[in-house]
């Protein structure tokens, strides 16, 4: 039996964490969180997930230093990365090569239709 | 794996997308870009709480009837006060900052009670909220805006109060001017800078204390400073003939 697809959710908002894992949680996907970049590093060293929503702003290790030092580590890790973000401005998320943008604040429906669009035949993690 | 780029290449975007890029150059006007950042700054830290007001009472429609009255019912109803208690925060300190600056704020200058208003401001904090003493030597009373002193004075607290520490408010009267000093969190100048690039928001929706606290303390004829870490706010001439009690 195959285990649903894992999202890490990358936020240091509380209530923005606390929300998205209740909406993703109740729709079936399972749950990594993170409060910041190095947080999510940490979560991605120990489960492979199917996708990362990622907040740009955030302390400590911001979203841009997270992309870059999981590309670092990870070389082409082929996990989608959806920027969720209240500065509206895409052109973030180009910078940080995600393959996504939601602007806060988008609809639930919109939320789980990118997610299971982008968690349909999710890779495996790469060979240690 | 294939990772779904937009049809572009560029990432899929929903929602307020494109509204402000970086297009203000501030060299070519540089109070119109500070303008625009301190706007963004607002726009940004109010998208956070309404986002979770709207999912959370999104969710709530969702359930059935009889699961709201259950725990995940009351923990979103929770979260959906606490958003909304958030975004309430911002909108009323950025228009009152708005109306400061305009001069369009209609004051009506009376005789208040000081320690009426501190201990109103008390009564309103949530039961969560860290203790806030008051120490008051008899009847401090001045003339002032009820509406602009009361929400200086909120403001201050909350400084004061940032990541839950206990605030004590020490009121003194010395030479004819009322000293209140809101001990706390330690505070910086700082605070009271209008949020730029890089300023960190509020968890609890006031992020626009300091500025509004600022902006409120001269229009009362006052001055706002730190002292030893504490905001020190100076109000004028008490008041000669104090409501009675």
């Amino acid at each position: 039996m195959s285990l649903s697809p894992l999202v890490l959710v990358v936020d240091d908002d509380a209530d923005i964490l606390e929300a998205i894992s209740d909406i993703l949680l109740a729709d079936g996907y399972r749950v990594l969180r993170a409060r910041n970049g190095l947080e999510a590093l940490d979560c991605v060293r120990t489960e492979w997930p199917a996708v990362i929503l990622l907040d740009l702003m955030m302390p400590v290790m911001d979203g841009p230093s997270f992309a870059h030092a999981l590309r670092e580590g990870y070389g082409d890790h082929g996990i989608p990365v959806i920027v969720i973000s209240a500065d509206g401005n895409p052109a973030r998320a180009e910078a940080v090569g995600a393959q996504g943008y939601l602007a806060k604040p988008f609809d639930v429906g919109t939320l789980l239709g990118r997610i299971a669009s982008m968690t349909a035949g999710a890779s495996p993690p790469p060979s240690p | 794996m294939e990772t779904a780029p937009g049809p572009t290449g560029r990432p899929d975007c929903e929602g307020q997308a494109g509204v402000e890029a970086d297009v203000l150059d501030a060299d070519a006007d540089p109070a119109a870009a500070e303008r625009g950042t301190y706007l963004g700054f607002v726009a940004h830290e109010v998208r956070n709480p309404l986002s979770t007001a709207l999912w959370s009472a999104e969710l709530l429609v969702r359930m059935p009837a009889a699961e709201r009255g259950g725990a995940r019912g009351e923990k979103l109803s929770a979260m959906c006060l606490r958003s909304l208690a958030r975004v309430r925060h911002l909108v009323e300190d950025h228009f009152m900052c708005e109306r400061l600056d305009a001069g369009a704020l209609p004051m009506r200058s009376e005789p208040l009670d000081v320690r009426e208003l501190l201990e109103g401001i008390a009564a309103k904090r949530p039961p969560e909220a860290p203790p806030l003493e008051l120490r008051i030597a008899g009847l401090v009373a001045v003339n002032a805006d009820r509406t602009l002193l009361e929400r200086t004075l909120d403001a201050l607290v909350a400084l004061a109060g940032r990541e839950d520490a206990a605030v004590i408010v020490d009121v003194k009267v010395r030479e004819g001017i009322i000293w209140l000093t809101f001990n706390g969190q330690p505070c910086s100048e700082e605070l009271l800078l209008d949020p730029g690039k890089g300023t960190a928001g509020d968890p609890r929706g006031r992020a626009l204390a300091g500025p509004l606290a600022r902006r409120a303390a001269e229009v009362l004829g006052g001055s706002l400073r730190v002292v030893d870490g504490a905001f020190v706010l100076a109000l004028g001439a008490p008041s000669l003939a104090p409501r009675p009690p």
